[in-house]
Formats: C-alpha cells, sequence, structure tokens
C-alpha cells in the first residue's frame, strides 16, 4: 500500500567534515543530527547520547572550537566544518592532562557524562587556563552528572589549571 | 599482620582510562551489522481494558520485519518479586488490560526509525476507558477502583493492597502507658526518579540456537533468569554479555518489557534488534521511586529514651506489585536499625494504583523512612528540652546488640558516628544559633541539622552468592573472572586492589573479565549493597587459593617450609634469606611440570548468612536480613532566604562505619554523591503528574542538580574492621544509606533556620514562606 | 532524532532568505541556532517539510550608531553578546541577560532573534505525544486545553520564556523586522501578540533582522534577575528586567520601565507601578511599596508547578532587590558624573 500523501524524500547530500584532524565524506538527509554522523557514520562512539533533546551535554563537541550539543545539531550545517571529540584528547593512547586529572581526582564514576564534561572543559581551559570557581561552574552549567555531585569534576579542573589541588587517587 | 599496600589506599580507578578516552563500551555503543530499530507502544490511557488490538497495518508496511503482542508470548509473568505468597504480577506485553500510562502493549522491529515510529501509528487498539486511581490512600478505601485483586492474606476491608508487612514486638500499648511524652507526626514524601545518564537501551541478536544480549543492567545473572523465564528458554541459551553501563541508581534491575521485546523481535526476525527508550519514556513509562507515606507515634521517657514506637506506612506502589512490596518491608528495616526500640508495631501497605510500576531507588526508602523519623526526633527532642546529640546518643545501638530478627549489630559503630559528626561539623555550637548574618539586613539564615541511617550490605536474593576464579598467566600476571558488574561505583577497581594485595601483584599485573554470563561466575549483581562484601570475599578467597598453590610449589622448589616464604611483586621469597626467590613466572613453570600441568587457579565464593536458608519473610519480617549493618551520622547546614524561601545545603559531614574501607578515595566519590542526590531529592527534584501522565519528562522540567549546586562535602570513616590478608573480612555498604542522613539534616537544619518544620519534601520556596507565614501568624496570635 | 523528512537550505544574505520563503510552497522555517526548533521539531510541535538556514549569513559584530544606538544583528550569537565589550558598556543588562540563557552550549549557537522567536512553554505541549497527551491541543491544531480544561478554543495560557524579550522592553529598544516589502522599524513590544497561540506579530517570511537599544541617559540604574530553581540550563520561573532613570542630585525617579517575563504569554510591562514611581523618590520603604504593588499588577499564569501566588510572592522580593540595584547603579552614576 502507497501513502498517497508521501512525498519524494529530500535527497541526501555529501558533506565534508574534519573530524579529529581526519576528513570524512559522508552523505546525509537533513534530519540526522550531527552526533548520528560522529557516533554511526564515522564510528567515533565516544560521544554519548543521553537525551537527544539538547538537556544533558553528554553528546557535547567541540565545533569551530566551541562547545555544542550534536544531538541537536543538524550534519548539513556542519559541512566544511571542523569537529573534535573526545577521541583527540589521548594521543597515540597515551591520556591527555586533563584526562589524567580526571583520574587523579576520581572525576569519573559510570562515565557517561565525561566525554562531554572533558570537551566542555577542554573549551574552558582552551580560552581560560587559570578559571576562577564560577567561570569553571558556568562553563559545565549545561553538563549534567549524576554520580559524582560535580565537586571531584571541578577538583580535576582545577587540578590541571596548576590551582593547588593535588591528586586525590594513586 | 603484614603491612597493607593496596587495600586501603586510594588507588585510581581501574576503568578510569576507558572511560575518559571513549573507548568505553556502552549497550549504545555496541554495532552489529544488519541490526534492526525496535519500538515499543505503549497504553495512552491509565486504566483501559483491550479489547482489539490489529497490528496487521503495521506489518504490512514495507519495512517492518516484525510485530509482536502478548498473543506472540509464552504467557509467563514476571515480577521483582517472585515467591509463593508475592507470585509475579507482570505481563511482558499487555494481555487484557492496561494499568499505567505507558504499559507496554505491543513491539515493532523495521529497517530504520522512521519506519518503526510509522509502524507503531498503524497498530490498531481498541480500548474500553476504565476509572483510574492514583492516590493511595483513596486507592485502598472500598469502592475505588480496583486495578488487581487484594492480597488474599489481607483480610481487612480494603481493595487495591498488593502486600502488606505487618510486625510487631514487646507490649506498645505498655510502652505508650509508660512514656512521658508521646507525640505522632506524618510525613510525605515526592516522587523521585534515578536519573541515570545512560538511557535503557537493549541490543538482542538470536543465533539460531543462541540469545546473545548487551543490556544496560544492574545485575546481568538476575536478567538472564528473569529473560530465560519470559522467553521459554533454558539459562544455558541466553547469554547477557558485559558492557560498561552509564549509571543506575536502583532504576535498571529486574526486567524490563524493552528487554524482552527486542529478544523476542531478534528471535523472530534473526536479525539483532535494538530498542532504546527516549527519556520521555523512561520518565513518563518507566520505574521511578517509591513516594511513602509515613505515621509515626512515639512514646518517651523525660531523659529522651524511646519506649514504643508505632509506624503505619502506605506505599503508592504503582501498577504492578514491583518492588512495592519490597520497600514496606525494608522500611522496617531502616526504621528498627539505629536506635533501640523495646516495643514497636509496624504495618505497612502496597497499594496498587494507576500509575508506573515502581524501582529501588537508592537507599530504597530509607531517606524517606529516616526522613520522617529524624524530623520526629528531632520534634521530640524539643519538647523534651535535649539537644538532638544527645537524644540521638541516648538511643542509639551499640556494638553486639542482638535485634529482634536475630540480626546483630556486629561492630557497630554507630556511637562514635554521632559522637564524631558532632564535633566535626561543632554542631552544638551552631545549633540553635539562627547565626544572625554580618549584615543585619540579610534575609539569609544558617542552620545545621542532623540525620542518622543504618543499611545492609548485602542480603539474600536470587542469585544468592558470587563465584570468583582467579588464573595466573605463565608470565605471572593474573586474570580475575568476574561476575561483578561496575556501575560507576568502583566494583572493579576495589576486586583489583583485593587480588593484588592478596597476591602480591601490581594493579596493572591483573586483567578482569567481568559480567558476561558465559564466561564468568555467577554473582549477586550490582544492586543489594553487597559486591564489596561478598563478592570481595569471593575474590579474596579466590586469590588465597591461588597463593596456597603458588607457595605449595615454590615450597617444593626451594626447599623451603610454607610458612617461611612470603610474597611480593610477583615472586615468592624465603623470609630468612630474601635473595632466594622465585618469579611467578618460574613457579607458574614448575607446576605445569610437576603437577601435572596445573596452571595455578584459584577459585572463591561467598554468600551473606551461610547458615540462613533464604532471604526474611516480606510479610512478617521474620529471619535474618543481614549479617552487616553500617552505620552513619550526617549533619547539614543549610542557608535560606527568609523573604523568598530559597534554600540551599551549603555543607554536608558524613561520618560513617564503612567497617574497612578498601578505597578511601571511592568512598569518597559514592559520598559526595549521594550528597548531591539527598539535596537534589530536598529542594528541586519532582516527577509531577496528573492523573497518572506525567507533567515533566525531561531535564529540563525534572530538575536535576546541576554544578551550580553542588555542595561542600566532607567524610570521615569509622574504621570497625581490619583486613587482613587471607582472613575473610566485612565490609559495610557505602553507596546507598548515605543519601538518608543528609536529606532528614537539611530537614531538621531548615527548621533550626527558620523555625519551619516541613513534612513533606521536597523542601520548595513555596512550601518554606508558607511555613513562614504561618509561624508570623501565630506569633501575632500571641502577642493579641 | 527528529522522525520526519524535511528539506534543508542555506541562504547567502537575509533577503534572499525571506525572497526564497516566500516563493516555497510547502510550510518552511527559518533556522538559525535551531536550539528551540530542533528540539520543537523532535517532540512536534512543529513539523516544516523545509528549513531555511541562516547560519551561513554573515553578520557584522555590534556597532553604536551614528546616534549612539547600540546595533546588534539578530544573527549575532548569545555568547557574542555575552562577551561582547561593546555591548558590556552600553548595555550591561543585555550581556546580563544572554549570560543567564540555558547553558554555555546553548548560548554558543543560539542567536539573538531565535531568542526572541522561541516558541512558548508548557508542560503538557513541550513533550513527545506519542503516548502521553495524544489528542492535540488548542496550541498544536487540536481541541483541549491539558492544564485549563475549562479555556474557549482560542486561549492557550502557555508561557513566553525569552529572557532577553524583558530587557529590550526595559531598555525601549526597537527591532528591525525584514518581511517581503522590506524592512521596518518597530518598538520591541510590538513583536508580541500576548496570545500563547500565537505569540508573535511576525508573518511567516518576515525575520527579524536586527535589535537597536537607545544610549542610557544620565543618571541610569538597571537591574536583571532571573528567578531559578538551580541558577543555570532553566528557563524562569520569573524574571525582571528594571531600567530607570533618577533626576540629578537625588534619588527621585524621572522614569522607569519595568518589564516581566516567563509568567505570561508574552513580556509585560508594568504600567501602573512605573507611573507610579515617577516623581517618587526611591529609597528603601518606597521600593518595597512599589514591589508589592507591582507583585498585584502582575497576573501571573500558573506554570511548570509554580502556583500564581507564589510567583506573586517571587516576584515581589526579587523586583524589590532588583529595584534597588537599578537605584545603587543609578546612584553610582550620579557620583561618578559629580566627579
Amino acid at each position: 500500500m502507497r501513502d498517497a500523501t508521501a512525498k519524494a524524500r529530500p535527497a541526501p547530500r555529501l558533506i565534508t567534515l574534519t573530524i579529529n584532524g581526519e576528513v570524512r565524506e559522508v552523505m546525509v538527509r537533513p534530519r540526522i543530527m550531527l552526533l548520528e554522523v560522529i557516533r554511526d557514520h564515522v564510528g567515533l562512539t565516544g560521544t554519548k547520547d543521553g537525551c537527544e533533546s539538547g538537556t544533558c551535554g553528554a553528546c557535547t563537541v567541540l565545533l569551530n572550537g566551541k562547545p555544542v550539543l550534536s544531538c541537536i545539531t543538524l550534519a548539513v550545517e556542519c559541512d566544511g566544518k571542523t569537529v573534535e571529540t573526545v577521541e583527540s584528547l589521548s594521543e597515540g593512547g597515551k591520556l591527555g592532562d586533563l584526562q589524567e586529572a580526571f583520574l587523579d581526582q576520581g572525576a569519573t564514576q559510570c562515565g557517561f557524562c565525561t566525554p562531554g564534561i572533558l570537551m566542555s572543559a577542554k573549551a574552558l581551559l582552551k580560552n581560560n587556563p587559570k578559571p576562577s570557581l564560577p567561570e569553571i561552574k558556568k562553563a559545565l552549567e549545561g553538563n549534567l552528572c549524576r554520580c559524582t555531585g560535580y565537586n571531584a569534576i571541578v577538583d580535576a579542573i582545577l587540578q590541571v589549571s596548576d590551582q593547588g589541588v593535588a591528586p586525590l587517587m594513586k | 599482620m603484614s603491612k597493607l599496600k593496596y587495600v586501603g589506599q586510594s588507588l585510581k580507578r581501574k576503568d578510569g582510562p576507558d572511560k575518559v578516552s571513549g573507548r568505553a563500551v556502552y549497550t549504545q555503543d555496541i554495532k552489529l551489522p544488519g541490526t534492526l530499530i525496535g519500538r515499543v507502544l505503549r497504553s495512552p490511557h491509565p486504566h483501559a481494558r483491550i479489547l482489539k488490538i490489529d497490528p496487521s497495518k503495521a506489518l504490512a508496511l514495507p519495512g517492518v520485519k516484525g510485530v509482536i503482542t502478548a498473543k506472540d508470548t509464552i504467557g509467563v509473568k514476571h515480577g521483582f518479586v517472585e515467591t509463593p505468597r508475592y507470585p509475579a504480577d507482570q505481563d511482558v506485553l499487555a494481555i487484557d488490560k492496561v494499568t499505567h500510562v505507558g504499559e507496554e502493549i505491543a513491539a515493532v522491529a523495521a529497517i530504520d526509525d522512521i519506519t518503526a515510529q510509522r509502524a507503531l501509528e498503524l497498530i490498531e487498539v481498541e480500548y474500553e476507558i476504565l476509572p483510574g486511581v492514583f492516590d493511595a490512600e483513596t486507592a485502598m478505601q472500598p469502592g475505588a477502583p480496583e486495578i488487581r485483586p487484594t492480597h488474599p492474606k489481607v483480610k481487612e476491608d480494603l481493595v487495591n493492597i498488593a502486600g502488606k508487612t505487618e510486625t510487631e514486638w514487646g507490649d506498645v500499648e505498655k510502652g505508650f502507658a509508660e512514656a512521658d511524652y508521646i507525640r505522632e507526626d506524618r510525613f510525605e514524601n515526592q516522587l523521585r526518579t534515578h536519573g541515570y545518564l545512560e538511557p535503557q537501551v537493549t541490543l538482542a541478536h538470536w543465533e539460531g540456537d543462541k540469545l546473545n544480549v548487551w543490556t544496560s543492567s544492574m545485575g546481568t545473572f538476575i536478567k538472564r533468569a528473569k529473560l530465560s523465564r519470559t522467553l521459554g528458554l533454558p539459562y544455558s541459551q541466553v547469554r547477557i554479555h558485559k558492557t560498561y553501563v552509564g549509571g543506575t541508581f536502583g532504576g535498571k534491575i529486574d526486567l524490563y518489557s524493552h528487554e524482552y521485546c527486542a529478544a523476542r523481535l531478534s528471535m523472530l526476525t534473526g536479525r539483532p534488534v535494538r530498542i532504546t527508550a527516549n527519556r520521555e519514556e523512561i520518565f513518563s513509562a518507566y520505574r521511578h521511586s517509591q513516594t511513602l507515606t509515613i505515621e509515626i507515634k512515639t512514646g518517651v521517657r523525660k531523659d529522651g529514651t524511646i519506649l514504643a514506637q508505632r509506624f503505619r506506612i502506605i506505599n503508592n506502589a504503582g501498577a504492578h506489585r514491583g518492588s512495592g512490596v519490597v520497600v514496606i518491608f525494608l522500611a522496617w528495616g531502616f526504621i528498627m536499625g539505629p536506635y533501640r526500640i523495646p516495643n514497636l508495631k509496624y504495618e505497612g501497605y502496597a497499594v496498587y494504583t494507576n500509575h508506573t510500576t515502581r524501582a529501588p531507588q537508592r537507599g530504597h526508602g530509607a531517606p524517606k523512612v529516616r526522613f520522617a523519623v529524624e524530623s520526629h526526633l528531632d520534634m521530640i527532642a524539643e519538647h523534651l528540652g535535649i539537644d538532638p546529640i544527645t537524644i540521638r546518643l541516648k538511643n542509639a545501638r551499640g556494638p553486639w546488640e542482638q535485634l529482634p530478627n536475630n540480626d546483630n549489630t556486629h561492630e557497630a559503630g554507630l556511637i562514635d558516628c554521632i559522637k564524631m559528626v558532632s564535633q566535626k561539623s561543632a554542631f552544638l555550637d551552631k545549633w540553635r544559633q539562627a547565626r544572625p548574618p554580618a549584615d543585619p539586613e540579610s534575609p539569609l539564615r544558617r542552620g545545621i541539622g542532623i540525620g542518622v541511617t543504618s543499611y545492609m550490605s548485602g542480603t539474600l536474593i536470587y542469585p544468592n552468592g558470587s563465584g570468583v576464579i582467579v588464573k595466573l598467566n605463565d608470565d605471572g600476571s593474573v586474570i580475575v573472572l568476574t561476575g561483578a558488574l561496575d556501575v560507576g561505583q568502583g566494583a572493579e577497581t576495589v576486586l583489583c586492589q583485593i587480588v593484588a594485595e592478596e597476591l602480591a601483584v601490581g594493579m596493572d599485573d591483573i586483567k578482569l573479565i567481568t559480567s558476561d554470563t558465559d564466561t564468568t561466575p555467577q554473582d549477586i549483581g550490582a544492586w543489594i549493597s553487597g559486591m564489596t562484601y561478598v563478592t570481595g570475599n569471593a575474590t579474596r578467597q579466590a586469590a588465597t587459593h591461588a597463593r596456597e598453590k603458588i607457595l605449595k610449589v615454590a615450597s617444593e622448589e626451594m626447599g623451603v617450609p610454607e610458612e617461611d616464604l612470603g610474597i611480593e611483586d610477583k615472586s615468592v621469597f624465603n623470609l630468612h634469606d630474601p635473595q632466594q626467590r622465585m618469579s611467578y613466572a618460574q613457579v607458574f613453570s614448575a607446576s605445569v611440570a610437576k603437577h601435572r600441568g596445573d596452571t595455578i587457579i584459584g577459585e572463591g565464593f561467598w554468600r551473606t548468612m551461610r547458615d540462613e536458608p533464604t532471604h526474611p519473610s516480606l510479610a512478617t519480617t521474620k529471619g535474618r536480613w543481614t549479617e552487616n549493618y553500617a552505620f552513619s551520622a550526617q549533619v547539614a547546614e543549610v542557608e535560606v532566604d527568609i523573604e523568598t524561601g530559597e534554600a540551599r545545603l551549603i555543607k554536608a559531614y558524613t561520618v560513617h562505619d564503612c567497617g574497612f574501607p578498601v578505597n578511601p578515595g571511592l568512598i569518597k566519590g559514592q559520598v559526595d554523591g549521594q550528597v548531591s542526590m539527598a539535596l537534589g531529592q530536598a529542594f528541586m527534584e519532582e516527577v509531577m503528574t496528573k492523573n497518572g501522565y506525567t507533567l515533566n519528562p525531561n531535564w529540563l522540567d525534572y530538575r536535576m542538580p546541576l554544578i551550580h549546586n553542588m555542595a561542600g562535602s566532607e567524610d570521615f570513616e569509622v574504621i570497625t574492621e581490619q583486613y587482613r590478608i587471607g582472613q575473610p573480612y566485612r565490609t559495610k555498604e557505602v553507596g546507598e544509606g548515605l543519601v538518608s542522613g543528609v536529606l532528614a539534616g537539611i530537614a531538621n537544619a531548615i527548621y533550626d533556620a527558620t523555625g519551619v518544620r516541613l513534612t513533606s519534601a521536597p523542601f520548595t520556596p513555596e512550601k518554606i514562606l508558607a511555613g513562614l507565614r504561618k509561624l508570623e501568624r501565630e506569633k501575632a496570635r500571641e502577642l493579641a | 532524532m527528529i522522525l520526519f523528512d524535511f528539506e534543508h537550505e542555506s541562504s547567502p544574505s537575509a533577503e534572499a532568505a525571506v525572497a526564497r520563503l516566500n516563493e516555497v510552497s510547502e510550510e518552511t522555517r527559518f533556522l538559525a541556532g535551531g536550539t528551540d526548533l530542533i528540539p520543537n521539531m523532535r517532540i512536534g510541535i512543529t513539523k516544516p517539510e523545509r528549513l531555511i538556514s541562516l547560519t551561513s549569513i554573515p553578520y557584522a559584530p555590534p556597532t553604536l550608531d551614528a546616534k549612539g544606538w547600540l546595533e546588534i544583528d539578530a544573527l549575532t550569537k548569545l555568547s557574542e553578546i555575552e562577551h561582547s565589550k561593546l555591548v558590556g558598556d552600553a548595555a550591561p543588562m543585555l550581556a546580563a541577560s544572554a549570560h543567564s540563557v540555558a547553558g554555555n552550549q546553548i548560548r554558543q549557537v543560539a542567536t539573538l532573534g531565535g531568542n526572541l522567536c522561541q516558541e512558548t512553554r508548557c508542560l503538557y505541549l513541550n513533550q513527545k505525544h506519542d503516548f502521553q497527551f495524544v489528542e492535540p491541543c488548542f496550541k498544536r491544531g487540536g481541541d483541549c486545553c491539558y492544564p485549563f480544561p475549562k479555556n474557549k478554543k482560542n486561549v492557550c495560557w502557555s508561557v513566553y520564556m525569552s529572557d532577553i524579550a524583558p530587557v529590550l522592553m526595559a531598555l525601549n529598544a526597537e527591532v528591525s523586522v525584514l518581511g517581503a516589502g522590506g524592512e521596518v522599524r518597530l518598538p520591541i513590544a510590538a513583536l508580541f501578540t500576548g496570545d500563547g497561540l500565537r505569540p508573535h506579530t511576525l508573518n511567516p517570511g518576515e525575520l527579524i533582522r536586527r535589535i537597536h537599544i537607545p544610549p542610557a541617559p544620565s543618571h541610569f540604574g538597571w537591574g536583571y534577575h532571573k528567578s531559578t530553581v538551580r541558577g543555570g540550563l532553566e528557563f524562569a520561573t520569573a524574571l525582571m528586567a528594571v531600567a530607570l532613570e533618577v533626576k540629578a542630585g537625588g534619588l527621585v525617579c524621572s522614569d522607569a520601565r519595568i518589564a516581566i517575563g516567563a509568567v505570561n504569554e508574552g513580556p509585560v510591562r508594568l504600567d501602573k507601578t512605573e507611573a507610579a514611581m515617577r516623581g517618587l523618590e526611591l529609597n528603601p520603604a518606597n521600593l518595597r511599596m512599589l514591589a508589592d504593588q507591582a507583585s498585584q499588577e502582575v497576573n501571573p499564569l500558573p506554570h511548570h508547578g509554580f502556583s500564581k501566588p507564589y510567583l506573586r510572592d517571587n516576584i515581589r522580593v526579587h523586583l524589590k532587590r532588583t529595584l534597588s540595584l537599578a537605584v545603587e547603579r543609578a546612584g553610582k552614576g550620579l557620583k561618578e558624573n559629580r566627579s
């Protein structure tokens, strides 16, 4: 049975993204979100899908250097842009300082919010190497974490920005 | 006793590198070729008879590969509790009627998400709407719409009773008669949800003779049991694989219909099927916590000694029995743990209503019970002119007290907890000072309050015990096979620490293979606060077993008696001549060569309450509950704006008797997280419903704490147990019980700051303002 | 995830976008930051068949025009407004309001124009309707109102929650609207109908082009407060924006504008309270009196679980504080002017 009201589906479009330094070409229909491209088309599953409605921050990636919610960003809007995901934070399997600080403070528990929080923190530290507590809170207010109560996350950012917080864990 | 190197240290998480790098694989990250998208058709009505389900149009839609309804099931019911008294009452897909909004009616599998959505829209269901009932106390009354028959053992003239817990000891009436002061209060609690970040998601793949399942859960073995039974498959045909789990907090135990549907649809289509619940489904159709209404009557002596207590608890259990009949049992346990109650009468009712089915939630009722009891106790203390610390010390249980159910408090550190938290928070210096701010114009008032809790550390429920295998590699490193599931609490790290200590190997020398029902031993799961104790002791035993084999072989090879051998750095050495040593690699070779190929495998197993045949009676509380009670005392400091009613938690102090702290850093993480949950419960979280529909099924309108709401948190341990290598040890729970004291402390602190006594959570600005106005009116009346 | 297909095209200029939208026949929406539109499409409040993206259109940073008016392109991102030195100097209240919107990630892409054009909100409206509230409500073209079942068909008490619109009202801002017939400049208040069903006066094919904010007079003070439960990542419980002027040499009010947001179908000015302020000395007792009056003048809709009496209480206390902050700032301005 054919739906009489069915119209031709919009043609998929070829878009080019530079994801973590690698140029990727993907075919997408307009309704496809950047998150789906990253996770399903490119296969980088570090970025998490927590609410698909822009309310939890688990899908945060950097788009042209800015932290955005990839679950409410249309992929076709990202043509020609650069994307950085959590996978970009370690190089050759070696963790970056920010990641190490999260381990030092026990700032990850279930770990599901962690990739998004790391990307929000990275965006903050890039422009503000020694953020104050209110600045940290403002930068991370869009990232929910249900496990840690946020204390350890703040400590990790203070530690990596060399503001007098010593590692908690050995 | 040798010095501990790994156990007792704040060692970094074993799973940490996976989680900060994005390598950690959660269920939503598993990709299989040819996977179909599954969706569930849900009831739009809170209570309705299903007259007809016609999936034919959906089946005819191109791209739809399968549709299932109740007709495609074998009709086996399931439930959180499945006992002779409380048989399962939940169908995986509704058969003749639906009893809550969002109840599962059918499921589809299609080639993509849009097709699956269209297929759902094409399933035709005819309903006959039935009257619904949503308030538990209304639902109990004769004449209320019947959701399910009242439990046959409940002889009162009440309807919709899913179960009742009733117990009594001493002579309550006599206790009240002897009391100098008697007080009665009633407390109410809001509906609250778990708020796990990872949505409920299941991927199932039927391979003709084997069902492979990846699902976000809290215990793989109980999932296997329930899935096997509802599908009619032998356990051996169902394999639940390990994945990382993005938060649970009680909300992912038991069987969920989408897990069944993904499995059944995969069996029908022969293709992998994934079902992911969207956030709205989780909020408006899945299981939340339970809203207990708690009535307390207490009689005390002038000095504050509790003589008698009577409790009546009503639980709005939702559409099925769920864990509703467990909460009314546990509530009793959370009442009788911390304080001596010589005479007690307890009644708890679980009542069916047309709300969604309920689940455990971190603390499983304890926060609500302790909020009520600790508030009530402060009110009594005020009447008697006693401070909150003194009245608690007066009634607190000490070590080695025999409880009415024959449990024992063992080395209870509660009295020390209360004393230490009082001292650490300078409680009595701050209490009742109202602490006028530096600026006399300021509307901000500070207050301080305390709450006390005890919590079980593991109990008996399927699968009741944990096994662990520790095996040596021929290079001397170690592989641990355990069914333990790390849901964020740090199980993998803690178990590694125990193996590292027992075998003198580095944390990096240990590889874990976990929570896979085919390859790892059975495990109790991450949901009864017993993992460090039960699976921890199984792990210790397995490592000990391996160590004994190592020492035996080394003793033979080195010609040194076993008692003269020590171990360090993956090698065995002569205590009297430390230069004489053998690496584990050498020991391994020798063992294989001379012990008929023995590759040095250690086995361990553990069960709490070894001699108890089964768990206690949910109906009568008879039988032992746990052999390890954790105790804690917590203090909250709050700040209240008396003009706006806006309040916040400034700082929480936690002092707890956790037995032996295997990893203090991980414990701190558990404490901080529970403080955050408590402040959310106190000030901001509520699932709003109207006639069974959920009004705020998203994270904008259901407000979980943000980084802005972070509170200061300090924790201190009262260590009542020691870890001895090769000896059983008692750790106590730290992951659930510590929401309670903070929540109770906040309620008491608001009173300290403002004089407003709140008996219903959450403590919103609106309620605080109403309380302040009432006080003003009372003051005005007194003056007039 | 949006479960229906639609076309998407980018427009090189605002004029081209308007022309294109007037040319196509299917239901079409402009797309800027998308932080309101995309979630609304996901839950099916709106189901456009085509999006015309404005995100490739170049826009200039905020400037001061010849008369000293601050001019901001409607495509400017909220994070850019938040951090713009010029906006911070010329219209700090606007910067403060942009800073208070949603969360950081949203502010990176959400635009000024988009914030003003956001859809109204209601607990029943802002969710998927797969199995809850399946029958469409008035706002969704249907035949019922879930929260207020007795409402007539042309009445929707959903709430307009822009954090920025009340600020622009208090600042007497103007807005340039581009339509098929060219650009029209209007007072900001002309954007809003006060009708929950159709909260904006913009016609399809019309587009907010830029915002104009007049220079602050001397002896000017402002106050802004967004009441929330958690201090962030939230739409407001209630929102207040105050702009006032005092006469030289004292605290006598010469002019005042108060706009309240998030409690009605559109932002509202408190005309009576403003009138009462003019000529009044803004001492603490009078501010208290004015805030009391204002809390009676507003007629908040109960929304998102907040009752009408509570919203009045919230506005009464926070407006008093906001007013005193504005007076304090005006006073500081006086001192600076004197020295």
